[in-house]
């Protein structure tokens, strides 16, 4: 919901002028979804379930393989599944399971914890329902039926950390794609997930620390 | 209950002086990786922090297999650093005391079980061991008590580069070894452990010669 959130005027936080001394930090966590947040990856997962498993998987490879850049891919991966319905698409997305220990930081942290997935809005509405915390997304174009009519903005990830470290005195990403090195640039400290699957060497790269699992990563988050 | 909650490993060097072409933490000692028999005698360490540099992603992939909620730290400068820098990055953050030691040698367990047992909050702790090779870091000894440290003319003991501090003595670094930085915090209590510190072929024969203290076997797959 990157375009029409008001996001900015609902948080109480003012980022301190100055920071003083002994003063306590204020940090943003921004955590990918897709293989972090969630223990599967969501467009595949949609993909499985329309039969057409084959078409994203060489999609996802090419991508990951730096073929295809992640905005381009994207493209496709919609036109691929746009055909279904978008009641289908949040019934099989709400079914995803998510990391506990990174579901419950989110929790505790809501205030502070934000969601920057190139995900689109209206597929994983049901998952913003159940973190209730702040989502930065790709976004789509409805008709007045609320089908969904093409896309609108592709997210750009340096652009929501851009403006979160407006907003906080420092920046904690954490993410295990391609698409998370721009965030990574930005931030202040950038945690590479391999839990699913190895993190891409490109993000391991520009990773100030490699978490293997959703305990030692939540672990380290809270001495940050 | 031991007061460790926080380790660091630093495994980032190159570690040329071996020469075996991989991070020593990976070198196979009767089938077990130095790394593997690190982290088994940290089992009861809740937060364990590996530092990695060079060949990061074999050193990533090793982890993975043995303990996965164990935290990475990369240090990319590891090229141009010491092993100083790696203890400064692999502690940040992290509040209070931690363990730290380097990731490249063979220690007997009951010894650094009853050092880890023997650490107490605010109260700096180095592991020292029966000096094996004339490079180490000598270690002065009075009453228990560490007072200086010397590369030159060999005392009985030798800092085995394992040791119980506070983080903030890493809070102001330079580019120096580890023990230089130290020495500013002298006079500091001690302990005896058994350890093989592995940075030569010599050093590593005389480890294999003495096999039977470190227990490997239980960990060879």
């Amino acid at each position: 919901m990157y375009r029409q959130a008001t996001h900015a005027q609902t948080l109480t936080f003012q980022r301190s002028p100055a920071l003083l001394k002994g003063e306590e930090i204020q940090t943003a966590f921004a955590f990918d979804l897709d293989g972090t947040i969630t223990r599967a990856e969501l467009l595949p997962m949609i993909a499985s379930e329309l039969g057409l498993e084959a078409e994203m998987r060489l999609l996802t490879e090419l991508t990951m393989a730096g073929v295809i850049p992640f905005e381009d891919s994207f493209r496709l991966r919609f036109a691929i599944l746009r055909s279904a319905g978008i009641d289908r698409i949040r019934s099989i997305v709400s079914q995803v399971e998510f990391d506990p220990d990174i579901e419950a930081f989110i929790r505790e942290n809501v205030e502070r914890c934000f969601v920057v997935t190139g995900n689109l809005d209206l597929w994983v509405q049901p998952l913003m329902e159940r973190l209730k915390c702040q989502f930065y997304t790709s976004t789509a174009i409805t008709d007045a039926e609320g089908r969904i009519t093409g896309l609108d903005t592709v997210m750009r990830k340096n652009v929501a950390g851009l403006e979160l470290k407006e907003r906080f005195d420092r920046l904690v990403s954490i993410g295990d794609g391609f698409n998370d090195i721009p965030i990574f640039d930005v931030a202040d400290i950038g945690i590479a997930f391999a839990g699913l699957h190895s993190a891409p060497d490109a993000l391991i790269s520009v990773s100030n620390y490699v978490a293997l699992d959703g305990k030692s990563l939540c672990r380290l988050l809270n001495t940050l | 209950m031991s007061p460790v909650k926080h380790a660091v490993i630093a495994a980032a060097g190159l570690g040329s002086r071996l020469g075996h072409g991989k991070p020593k933490c990976l070198v196979e000692i009767e089938g077990v990786k130095i790394l593997r028999h690190l982290l088994s005698l940290l089992s009861d360490v809740e937060d364990v922090r590996v530092v990695v540099g060079f060949e990061e992603k074999e050193v990533i992939n090793e982890i993975r297999k043995i303990r996965s909620d164990v935290m990475v730290v990369r240090n990319p400068g590891f090229r141009a650093t010491t092993t100083l820098h790696s203890y400064e990055l692999g502690a940040r953050h992290i509040k209070g005391d931690c363990l730290f030691m380097d990731g490249d040698m063979l220690i007997e367990e009951a010894s650094f079980k009853a050092f880890l047992a023997s650490c107490k909050p605010n109260t700096p702790r180095l592991a020292i061991t029966k000096t094996k090779t004339r490079d180490a870091v000598f270690t002065t000894i009075e009453n228990g008590i560490a007072t200086s440290f010397r590369r030159d003319d060999p005392t009985e003991y030798e800092w085995a580069n394992i040791s119980w501090l506070p983080n903030a003595f890493f809070s102001d670094i330079g580019n120096t070894a580890v023990y230089e930085q130290l020495r500013q915090f002298l006079p500091m209590e001690t302990q005896e452990l058994i350890a093989y510190e592995i940075d030569s072929e010599q050093d590593l024969s005389l480890a294999k010669e003495n096999l039977h203290l470190f227990s490997l076997s239980a960990l060879a797959s």
